[in-house]
């Protein structure tokens, strides 16, 4: 964070306004609209950086939207943000581009769904933060402890929200099973069939 | 073993303790039915006590309360008036509220993240999805308190706990109901009479007798025709010409051992399930009992789904979207055959989206209604056990309900010996053993393999035989 980069609301400006091109599925598997890899590409070429080898790319493709439809949901508004103006001027900042979106867009997306990186003021200011963190930059006009300050309070409220509801979460599902392992649960009701 | 496999094996052997066996709940009659009236109580007693009835094994009840009822006899006012249909290639209006709804509140498809603005986006669900985690299937907003499950096996080989509750219990009859209706029969219940006596043939199920205030306190009963069960195997035609049920629901096997019984019973319609029912079996049905068969495709996951008419299965549920995909999970084209996908249902603790059932049949349409054609359900498998014993697949289902199994697959090779797999690194194979020689024969050869997974999809073919079927 030892340099400045654009202001904050330049870029969560630019998120907010994310067109729906970037909103569409991904592609996984033989569904979906978006060749995310394409994308990545595009975008690394975009800034000045390598293109994507075959063997990064594989990163970016899935069959398992289970698995993969948020996180590359996530890499597509990460490519928007990086194809900002200001990253395409500045690609000695950006070398690291390729791993912020294999890795950082991972942690990100384990916990948040996409949509919210647009929706929610907050979280659009995090992946903002989290994006110029990853190049080594803070927002124009903050000092580093500022900076640092803010990702940290924004991280831990986020970190504090899932745990929340993680928890909530994992009270609820004990509480289905021990419904389900009552005797009564088990002798069930009367039905007309049999499947 | 570890820890989390004690758990998953203490929980199957609870959830499938062997009839018989001490497994009663608290509950009272009282609570397992909560509107039964001095009469229906007398009723039930004398289905219980009948000097003909089987030695019934399970206690059960419809556990529908006052407001229970009332959710019931909506539902049926909401299916009566219901029209059945969609264009091809598009969605009912309910279905992205459903999907919406379900993304927000069904923990297992809010793992999925934000809702896609495509139905035709949304992630296949499979059997294996459920029979990991069925907890993560039920609402976050509906109560606990009357929770039930059942279990089943099916075609797939997975052990599942379908999550349920009394109400979507009593959507059964309103679905039957639905079926007979096509079928030009009305069934109508009534104090003092049986209204529906639904028979098995297997070597061990679950039996018992009923009240259902949904039909106005008739009595139901479940009995299994397998001499075993009976004091005296003539008890089972005397038992049911004392009853005359309205209506007699059962699966190929256990209507073709009803008709070698020396019946004088009228039965309105006879409705099956569970298995395929062949068409030499189903003329042979009305002829004998001069009454429509009524042919339903049913499962656990989703109840009842289509009966025949026909020569097509007609949707029953007004809330259940049927999808036909191919093995990509592409949509088929027009006039293909191919998986029967499923969205919506009748069940709020177990909603469906894109259910994938491992039954087959092609999507047709007249005008805006879809039906089911070249349907293929579960086709009845009987092995061969030692000295030309009959051993039907749902008893090899029952016998392995016992055992923390995961999913299995049963073949039996041209000279009878058997070959078990079964998924799940640490379960008992020497107990599995016992447990299957018990049911087919001390001499009968079997191997038993232990298998990491089937592999891709998580489908396979459960029953296989290379012996002649007879």
């Amino acid at each position: 964070m030892n340099t400045e980069g654009p202001f904050l609301e330049s870029l969560t400006r630019r998120l907010a306004e994310t067109p729906p091109e970037f909103l569409l599925e991904p592609r996984i598997g033989n569904k979906g609209a978006v060749n995310v890899a394409a994308v990545v590409n595009d975008t690394l070429v975009a800034l000045g950086q390598d293109a994507l080898t075959q063997n990064d790319a594989r990163v970016f493709q899935s069959t398992d939207a289970k698995q993969d439809r948020n996180r590359l949901q996530v890499t597509l508004l990460a490519c928007w943000l990086l194809y900002d103006e200001w990253f395409r001027a500045h690609s000695e900042f950006t070398e690291r581009a390729l791993y912020f979106l294999q890795d950082d867009v991972r942690a990100l997306s384990a916990v948040t769904n996409a949509q919210k990186f647009i929706s929610d003021l907050d979280r659009r200011e995090e992946l903002v933060r989290v994006t110029l963190s990853a190049f080594g930059l803070r927002p124009f006009g903050e000092t580093i402890s500022q900076a640092q300050d803010r990702l940290m309070t924004l991280n831990a409220a986020e970190r504090e929200r899932v745990i929340q509801a993680a928890r909530v979460a994992e009270q609820r599902a004990q509480a289905v099973r021990e419904a389900m392992a009552k005797k009564a649960a088990e002798e069930a009701a009367a039905k007309a069939y049999r499947e | 073993m570890n820890a989390e496999d004690e758990t998953r094996k203490s929980a199957f052997i609870r959830f499938y303790p062997r009839p018989n066996d001490s497994m009663w709940s608290e509950l009272t009659d009282e609570q397992r039915h909560p509107l039964l009236d001095e009469q229906g109580a007398r009723f039930l007693n004398r289905l219980r006590e009948h000097p003909s009835a089987p030695r019934f094994n399970w206690r059960i009840g419809d556990r529908l309360t006052r407001e229970g009822l009332e959710t019931v006899r909506a539902y049926e006012r909401e299916l009566r008036a219901a029209e059945i249909g969609w264009q091809r290639g598009e969605i009912p209006d309910w279905l992205n509220e459903f999907v919406t709804r379900c993304y927000e509140r069904v923990p297992f498809y809010r793992a999925y993240g934000d809702v896609p603005q495509n139905f035709f986006d949304v992630p296949l669900t499979t059997r294996a999805d459920l029979a990991r985690a069925p907890e993560m299937f039920v609402p976050d907003d509906l109560p606990l308190d009357d929770l039930i499950f059942y279990g089943s096996t099916g075609t797939t080989g997975h052990h599942i706990h379908v999550p349920s509750h009394p109400t979507s219990a009593a959507k059964y009859i309103s679905l039957l109901r639905a079926a007979l209706d096509k079928h030009g029969v009305s069934l109508q219940g009534g104090k003092n009479r049986v209204a529906i006596a639904n028979v098995c043939f297997q070597e061990r199920t679950a039996t018992y007798a009923a009240i259902l205030s949904q039909l106005n306190g008739s009595g139901v009963v479940k009995i299994n025709l397998h001499p075993n069960e009976w004091n005296d195997a003539n008890d089972r035609a005397k038992y049911l010409n004392a009853l005359q049920p309205e209506i007699i629901t059962g699966d190929p096997l256990s209507f073709a051992e009803l008709m070698k019984l020396e019946l004088a019973v009228k039965p309105k319609a006879l409705s099956s399930t569970s298995m395929q029912l062949e068409t030499g079996l189903r003329d042979a049905l009305e002829k004998h009992f001069a009454c429509p068969v009524v042919d339903v495709y049913a499962m656990t996951e989703a109840g009842p789904i289509a009966a025949r008419v026909g020569e097509h299965f007609e949707l029953l549920q007004h809330r259940l979207y049927v999808e036909i995909l191919d093995e990509r999970g592409e949509a088929c084209v027009k006039g293909e055959r191919g998986e029967i996908v499923l969205s919506g249902g009748m069940n709020p603790y177990f909603p469906l989206l894109r259910y994938r059932t491992n039954d087959y049949a092609r999507l047709e349409f007249s005008g805006m209604k879809p039906l089911l054609a070249d349907f293929s359900g579960r086709a009845p498998m009987v092995f061969q056990g030692e000295n030309g014993k009959r051993i039907n697949s749902a008893d090899v289902n029952r016998a392995l309900r016992e055992f923390p199994v995961w999913q299995f697959t049963l073949h039996q090779n041209a000279d009878a010996s058997l070959l078990l797999r079964v998924v799940n690194p640490n379960v008992p194979l020497e107990q599995i053993r016992a447990e299957l020689l018990r049911l087919f024969g001390a001499e009968q050869k079997l191997e038993i393999v232990r298998m990491e997974s089937f592999g891709a999809q998580d489908k396979v073919v459960q029953y296989t035989s290379e012996l002649e079927r007879g």
